[in-house]
Order: structure tokens, then C-alpha cells, then sequence
């Protein structure tokens, strides 16, 4: 095994681990954004508002990571959508992502007790505000351990962004190996830093979890 | 003394589907009384105290909250603007078998909640009013725990603030102890009996017949959505006429005998 290669590809790597933090990061966040407005839409919205998003939810489902960044990358240029790499990486995590986002709020919500949101109905309170002050609340709780299950899917799923030249962490670890022919030591790294990145997210999100529901569990 | 609402109930239809649930419903309800709903499992009773503040919508008929119709704009129209709807409803108070309380928030803040968010306080004096509120259902000291963290009596005594503290003028009570262990069912009835004594106008489901003897105006009985009858608790539960409620009490005694 040759180390040294560390030494004059360390700041390439680092960069790459900084940029799938920030993919993972800002895929999760947007994704889970839009996957929350689409369940808020489709839990309120009329009857082709509905058909619309679970439409667009089986579409993107139905379809593979990759081949939908190429649409968006190769193809957008044809209807006039020209995005930079990171751009485009950043949209296609988000487009993925929502409908899985999506359907666990969907699901979060409908574990929702009526009988909490018929208490706001009764006192008077109005739709926007028992969404906001009960049904995200309450949904948001049940809806933790998948939503860090999904983000943790995600994470796997950014080194998709290298092949449209994302220089994330597997764009620089493959650039590392063709020049060095470091095959092993490269993507052993990479598998290594993917475990911890996990790692850490799963401790996280438990400690979140722990946090949050603490008050929620009937003290026996 | 509160301002108490009077309710009209007049000829009242509802279907689920195909089901008739209530059948031309007619009752009044007068102000600053106790008004109990009995009658067996399934005869409508929660679909009717439902239908007062429009949780559940009628088909047919109309119900009036002193003489203001809830739910549609004209008897058979069309639904009312929904402010106009928030509007009652927040001056109608409900309590449920299940407490409903928002488990994200303490005793304090489930009662506060209302206040701000209808009532558009600010939070400080809602904070302040909620605690006067739950000091006076005797829980001074739970009102920074969580629902997890309050037995059932206790927590169906927050839900009982959380609606008092909004100043209605009319409270409507959905088996409020059926779903509590036997001995903290008192204390319950003890926070209901107290606001009677205040004057407010209630609608009280139970199959607590000791508090409906006790403490109602008057008792109406449903079975399978008809209104069989209404009296003052004296007659109704001591020498009813239908032969359908002498065959309810009848089981009810049979299966109270210890
Ligand atoms: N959402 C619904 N959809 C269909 N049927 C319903 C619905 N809600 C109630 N029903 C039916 O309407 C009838 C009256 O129900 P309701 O809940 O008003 O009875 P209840 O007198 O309160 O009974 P209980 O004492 O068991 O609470 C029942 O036969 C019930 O099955
Ligand atoms: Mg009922």
C-alpha cells in the first residue's frame, strides 16, 4: 500500500468528503421541504391536485436516480434549462428524494389522532394554524426514525452526482485511482468515510429522537 | 354567573352513506341547565352533540345557537364562511372521551394555546390565564407536565380548563369519564358539577346515570337515532312510560349490581 498518495491527493479528497456533506446536506433539506409541501397539498387540496402529486410521486419512484439526472442534465439544455453540475446535482437529490418524503409525512399525518385535530376545530382555531401548532408537530415526531432512515439512503445515493462531474468525494477518489492506480487504497477510503458518515447520522438522529419524544412516552 | 347560550335543535336529520343516524332530532336546550344525553351504544348520541358545534354536518334541519344557525348560512343552504364557523365554535366548548390533549405541549401551554391562537392574546397573558384556569380544576402544581405525564383524571381535567379558559357559553361534554379507571371519575364530575353550579349551559353524553340523576336539568333518550324521550331526570329515570328506556335502565341496573 502507497500512503504517500494521501499527502498530494489529501486536499482533493477533503474537498470531495466537504462537498457530499454539503449534497447530502441540502438534498435532505430541500427534498424533505418539497416531499412536506406535496403530503400538506395532498392532504388539503382538491381531488386533481391530488391525482397530480401522486402522479408526479409514482413517476419519480418509478424511475432510477441516474436516469433522471441525465434528463435533467443532458436533456434540459433542449427545453432551454441549462444548470452547472452542482446545480443540477443538487435539483435531481431533491426531485428523488421528495416523493419518499412525501409519502412518510403522508403517513406521519395520517397517524395523526383526529381527536387532536377536531380539539383545534372545536376551540375555533384555523386550518393553517392546527397544521402548523398540531399536525406538524405531532406528525413530525412519528415521522423521525423514518425520515433519518431515508436521509441515510441519501447519502448513498450522492456519488451518483460524479458521473455528471459532481466533484464530490467519489469524483475525487476516482480521479485519485485512474492517476495513481491507488484502486484499493482509494476506494477503501471511500467506503470507510461512507460507514462513519452513517455512523455519525444514526447517532445523531437517535440522540434527536431520544430529545424529542422524551416528554411523549407514557412514564409507566 | 357566565352568559349562557341556549341551543334549538330542530328537526335534525343526518345520514353516514346510507345510514340514518339521526332521525328529526327536536330538542331544546335552555340555557344554564344540564341537558344529558342517554341511550344505548350506537343510538347517536355523540353524532348529535356533534352536530352542535358542526363538527359532524347535518343533512336536515337546523340547530340554532341562541337563535343563530351553525354550520349553514340559511336552514338547507349553503355552508357558512368558515371564520364565521371558528367564530362559534369558539365560544362552544367540547370535551372528548379521549381527552385530546396535544402531547407536544404542557398543561399550561394546551390551555394557552386556544387563547393565543383564537383569541389572540399574547402569549404572557395566556400563560397567566391558563394557570388560573388549571388552579382551578386543582391542578396548580401539574401545570408544566406533559400529557404523558398526568393520569387520566388529571388530563381530562386540562381538557375541561383548555375549554373553560376560552370564557364559552356552552360546553359540550362527550363521555368525559368512559375512558377513566373507576376511581378517578369523581374528581371529574366534581370540575363538571362546580361549572353547573356556575350556570353554564351544558350537553353532557354519559352513562354515568348517578350524575345524570343528580345533576341534570333534564334527560333526553336516543335510540337508534330517534329522540325516544325528554324529561326531568325525576321522571325520565325513575318512571319512564317508553318501554324502550325501561328495558335501557333496566340493563344498565343489571349490570351495575355488584
Ligand atoms: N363516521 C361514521 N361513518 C359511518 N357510520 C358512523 C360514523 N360515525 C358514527 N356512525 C354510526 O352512527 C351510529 C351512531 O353513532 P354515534 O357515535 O353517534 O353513537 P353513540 O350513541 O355515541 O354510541 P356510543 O355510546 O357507542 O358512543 C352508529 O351506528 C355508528 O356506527
Ligand atoms: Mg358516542
Amino acid at each position: 500500500m502507497d500512503l504517500s498518495i494521501f499527502t498530494e491527493y489529501g486536499p482533493r479528497l477533503l474537498a470531495g468528503f466537504r462537498l457530499t456533506i454539503i449534497c447530502w446536506l441540502l438534498g435532505t433539506v430541500f427534498g424533505a421541504a418539497l416531499g412536506l409541501l406535496i403530503a400538506v397539498a395532498q392532504r388539503y387540496g382538491g381531488r386533481s391536485v391530488r391525482w397530480a402529486l401522486q402522479t408526479y410521486i409514482e413517476l419519480i419512484r418509478g424511475t432510477p436516480f441516474l436516469v433522471q439526472l441525465f434528463l435533467l442534465y443532458y436533456g434540459g439544455p433542449m427545453i432551454g434549462l441549462r444548470l452547472d453540475p452542482l446545480p443540477a446535482g443538487l435539483l435531481g437529490l431533491t426531485i428523488y428524494g421528495s416523493p419518499y418524503f412525501a409519502e412518510i409525512f403522508r403517513s406521519a399525518f395520517r397517524a395523526v389522532p383526529p381527536g387532536l385535530i377536531e380539539a383545534g376545530r372545536a376551540i375555533g382555531m384555523t386550518e393553517l394554524a392546527i397544521v402548523r401548532r398540531i399536525l406538524l408537530p405531532v406528525g413530525l415526531v412519528s415521522a423521525l426514525p423514518a425520515l433519518i432512515n431515508f436521509s441515510i439512503i441519501l447519502t448513498k445515493e450522492t456519488v451518483i452526482l460524479s458521473i455528471i462531474t459532481v466533484p464530490e468525494i467519489m469524483y475525487q477518489t476516482q480521479y485519485m485511482a485512474t492517476m495513481t492506480f491507488t484502486f484499493l487504497e482509494g476506494y477503501f477510503t471511500l467506503a470507510l468515510f461512507f460507514w462513519a458518515f452513517v455512523e455519525v447520522i444514526s447517532r445523531l438522529g437517535r440522540r434527536l429522537e431520544r430529545r424529542i419524544t422524551r416528554h411523549l412516552i407514557e412514564r409507566t | 354567573m357566565v352568559e349562557a347560550s341556549s341551543v334549538e335543535i330542530r328537526k335534525v336529520n343526518k345520514y353516514y352513506g346510507q345510514f340514518h343516524a339521526l332521525k328529526d332530532i327536536d330538542l331544546t336546550i335552555p340555557p344554564g341547565k344540564v341537558t344529558c344525553l342517554i341511550g344505548p351504544s350506537g343510538s347517536g348520541k355523540s353524532s348529535l352533540l356533534r352536530c352542535i358545534n358542526f363538527l359532524e354536518e347535518y343533512d336536515s334541519g337546523e340547530v340554532l345557537i341562541d337563535g343563530q344557525l351553525i354550520g349553514y348560512e340559511t336552514p338547507g343552504g349553503r355552508r357558512m364562511a368558515p371564520r364565521r364557523l371558528r367564530q362559534m365554535r369558539s365560544t362552544i366548548g367540547m370535551v372528548f372521551q379521549q381527552f385530546n390533549l396535544w402531547p407536544h405541549m404542557t398543561a399550561q401551554e394546551n390551555v394557552a394555546e386556544g387563547l393565543i391562537r383564537v383569541r389572540g392574546m399574547r402569549k404572557p397573558q395566556a400563560m397567566e390565564r391558563a394557570a388560573e384556569a388549571l388552579t382551578r380544576v386543582g391542578l396548580a402544581d401539574r401545570m408544566g407536565n406533559h400529557p404523558s405525564r398526568l393520569s387520566g383524571g388529571q388530563q381530562q381535567r386540562v381538557a375541561i380548563a383548555r375549554a373553560v379558559a376560552m370564557d364559552p357559553r356552552l360546553m359540550l361534554f362527550d363521555e368525559p369519564t368512559s375512558a377513566l379507571d373507576p376511581e378517578l371519575v369523581g374528581e371529574v364530575l366534581n370540575v363538571m358539577k362546580a361549572l353547573a353550579a356556575g350556570g353554564m349551559t351544558m350537553v353532557v353524553v354519559t352513562h354515568e346515570m348517578g350524575f345524570a340523576a343528580h345533576v341534570a336539568d333534564q334527560v333526553a333518550f336516543l335510540e337508534a337515532g330517534e329522540l325516544v324521550g325528554v324529561d326531568v331526570p325525576s321522571r325520565i329515570l325513575r318512571e319512564p312510560e317508553d318501554p324502550r328506556i325501561q328495558s335501557f335502565l333496566r340493563t344498565y341496573r343489571e349490570r351495575n349490581v355488584i
